[in-house]
């Protein structure tokens, strides 16, 4: 496989996928590289098929046709259109962040349960749990927020306790759909840079879904997709057109 | 005309909501059935002679306002399951402009209209059952035909059903708060902690005094009624009042002791509203009361009457008291089963994208589900557990007795208690997010 400009072949290698959903066609034929570190914006019209990339790429569910392979640094490859549906959750909790538009935080749980809990799915003890999840929260500036439950955080705050969960695990890629889609601009660009700091910035890959070209424009490369077939790929200062980038 | 189109388009059967449709329908169906066997049942007593009546309709009349309750509980969780599946289309005709009584009227109306089709479906399991209920047998004989009711009765049952099923309907709505965006749960107002000490207090010194002079007063048939009757009742309401506390106690202790996600999902589940936690299980508490109340009573006469055989209708009292007993136990139980998989079934879609969520971030179902499971039973267990003690306390005289004279007959009745626990385990299962959630895509 080819070594990129990382040193490390890529991590994820999806090759021609396809998912239609009846008469909709939303993934035709897409084959994309995500290198470790690199932050990869999606952007494209609503219906383009950005979500359903990424839950293919995170084996969320798997496409109808193609092949996505895995390079995890110091775990074999692995095939994950092979894998049963089992399989594939645990590899999602263990191995894949992620933050969404709402968060999915649990309302009943307090914010360092809620981070907690994504440790404590894979097998950790309660304390070291807890304990680590504190010092997650307070690296993301939520000292003091640790007990407070998902109704007494603002939509800001509880974007960050999503973030500290994905980050938490050591997952070293992390997938995010619109997490800034629910937030007001300013507050929107905080949890980016946030969120570019809990993954980029500890050499972890970025994968995130945007319609905001400014969210966009931070990241180190950007695939446009257009009626579930990428448009376009361009990197930081570079562009290269036409679809089919390998 | 509008509103009846609007509950039908709501109603008629239709792909999308069939598990919480088939839920609701087959909980009226159940439901129905059950009463019309109690009453087939109650209807028979008629042919004995009058003084055995005296004795026996008063106890069967007991068993059938036993029903009521719920009856009702199960009918307003299933408007409220009904309501919850219609969510989106009840909140998209208030955005188009229907008022809240427009709304309410087409939910009452689409309740009503599923009442109807699960109660006629009621009548239909309560012929299919009636062989099997005219086996049981009262005052040494079969019930036999007398369970089949006049065809009167059973129009009766179908419009009471109905009937009941749209009061419940409007009930459970007030709870819901139907939002041109949303349908969302509303939260009831606890009643203040000193209202609630007091009655407690109050009620378990009158309970005391009750059971304490029981031996003085057993004399008589009546009064021994009566003393049971009226301790159920007091029971009810100090269960009422003490059950939401218990069970915040319980699930803060599990809270401290949790390991598991699951354990800690429950215990926090259960501890965002103890008192709705308890609502759905306090059917197993009443349960455990009838069963050491009743259960003790039935062994006693059991054993007092083995000893004096007086050839009348008397000698049959403690079997068929014990009938009644375990009847009771087996309606109540089923009741809760069913309300239980109806409420737990209208939680899981309520959290539909919050579950469907967490598997994406890698939990699995079983997880899930191990929590939902476990934030009903750990109340149900608490609560069958506590009342089972409590009742024994009360009367710990006539319970003594009963555990030394007649073991077979409390050990019936223990075994009884924890089939019924495990039907309510059971029924659960068809609220499991990954099978219910599957269903809806
Ligand atoms: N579960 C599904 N069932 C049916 N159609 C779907 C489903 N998920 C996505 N689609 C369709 O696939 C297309 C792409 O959807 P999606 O990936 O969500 O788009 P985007 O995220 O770019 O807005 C859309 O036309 C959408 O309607
Ligand atoms: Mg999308």
């Amino acid at each position: 496989m080819l070594e990129n400009s990382f040193g490390h072949p890529p991590v994820l290698h999806a090759q021609n996928l396809y998912r239609s959903f009846g008469a909709t066609t939303a993934l035709n034929g897409v084959s994309l590289e995500i290198s470790l570190g690199e932050s990869l914006a999606i952007m494209g019209p609503s219906g383009s098929g950005k979500s359903t990339l990424l839950h293919a790429l995170a084996g969320i569910e798997l496409p109808d046709a193609g092949t996505l392979l895995l390079n995890l640094p110091g775990q074999p490859p692995l095939n994950v259109q092979e894998l049963s549906d089992r399989a594939r959750t645990k590899l999602r909790r263990g191995s894949f962040g992620f933050v969404f538009q709402s968060g999915l935080l649990i309302p009943e749980l307090t914010a360092e349960e809620n981070v907690a809990m994504s440790l404590m799915i894979n097998g950790v003890p309660r304390a070291a749990a807890i304990a680590q999840a504190d010092q997650a929260l307070i690296a993301l500036g939520l000292a003091g927020m640790e007990q407070r439950r998902m109704g007494q955080l603002s939509g800001g705050q509880m974007q960050r306790v999503a973030i500290a969960r994905a980050q938490v695990t050591g997952a070293m890629v992390v997938f995010a759909d619109e997490p800034t889609g629910a937030l007001d601009s300013a507050t929107g660009a905080e949890v980016l840079e946030t969120l570019l700091d809990c993954t980029v910035g500890q050499g972890k890959s970025l994968v995130m879904v945007t319609h905001d070209p400014s969210v966009a424009a931070q990241c180190d490369r950007v695939v446009k997709l257009h009626d579930g077939q990428l448009i376009s790929d361009s990197r930081r200062g570079t562009s290269v057109s036409g679809g089919d980038v390998r | 005309m509008n509103i009846l189109h609007f509950a039908w388009l709501l109603g008629r059967p239709a792909k999308t909501r069939l598990a919480p449709q088939v839920l609701t329908v087959s909980a009226y169906a159940l439901v129905s059935a059950v009463m019309l066997i109690v009453l087939g049942g109650a209807y028979s007593f008629t042919r004995f002679e009058a003084e055995a009546q005296g004795t026996y309709l008063p106890l069967a009349g007991f068993a059938v306002v036993l029903l009521i309750v719920p009856l009702m509980v199960l009918g307003s969780a299933a408007a409220r399951l009904s309501a919850r599946s219609n969510d989106r289309a009840l909140s998209s005709l208030r955005l188009l402009g229907a008022t809240g009584s427009q709304i309410r009227s087409v939910a009452i109306l689409q309740a009503s209209g599923t009442a109807l089709v699960g109660a006629l479906a009621g009548v239909l399991l309560y012929l299919a059952c009636a062989p099997l209920a005219s086996l049981i047998s009262f005052q040494g004989s079969p019930i036999g035909t007398a369970i089949y009711l006049p065809v009167w009765v059973l129009v009766a049952a179908v419009f009471a059903v109905v009937g009941l099923s749209a009061i419940s309907a409007a009930v459970g709505l007030r709870k819901l708060m139907i939002t041109p965006l949303a349908v969302a749960t509303r939260r009831s107002v606890p009643v203040p902690r000193w209202i609630r000490a007091a009655i407690t207090v109050g009620s378990i010194l009158v309970l005391s005094l009750l059971f304490t002079n029981l031996s003085q007063v057993a004399q008589s048939i009546a009064v021994v009624l009566i003393v049971i009757l009226g301790g159920f009742g007091l029971g009810m309401l100090i269960l009422n009042l003490v059950g939401p506390y218990l069970v915040s106690k319980v699930a803060q202790s599990k809270l401290k002791k949790a390991q598991t996600p699951q354990q800690l999902l429950a215990a926090r589940m259960i501890l965002e509203n103890p008192a709705e936690s308890w609502r759905q299980v306090s059917g197993v508490a009443m349960a455990s009361f009838v069963a050491v109340i009743g259960g003790s009573g039935a062994a006693m006469m059991n054993a007092t009457s083995a000893q004096e055989a007086t050839n009348t209708w008397y000698d049959y009292l403690p079997a068929d008291v014990l009938t009644g007993v375990l009847l009771t136990l087996a309606i109540t139980f089923i009741c809760v089963a069913a309300s239980s998989a109806i409420t737990q079934s209208a939680s899981t879609l309520d959290n539909a994208e919050l579950y469907s969520g967490l598997h994406r971030l890698g939990m699995d179902w079983g997880t899930m589900n191990a929590a939902r499971v476990k934030s009903l039973m750990v109340p149900a267990l608490a609560a069958s557990i506590a009342f089972a003690i409590a009742s024994t306390l009360l009367v710990l005289p006539l319970a003594g007795m009963a555990v030394i004279f007649s073991p077979l007959t409390v050990l019936t009745v223990i075994v009884a208690v924890l089939l019924g626990l495990v039907l309510v385990r059971i029924s659960i299962t068809v609220a499991e997010p990954a099978r219910l959630l599957a269903s809806r895509e």
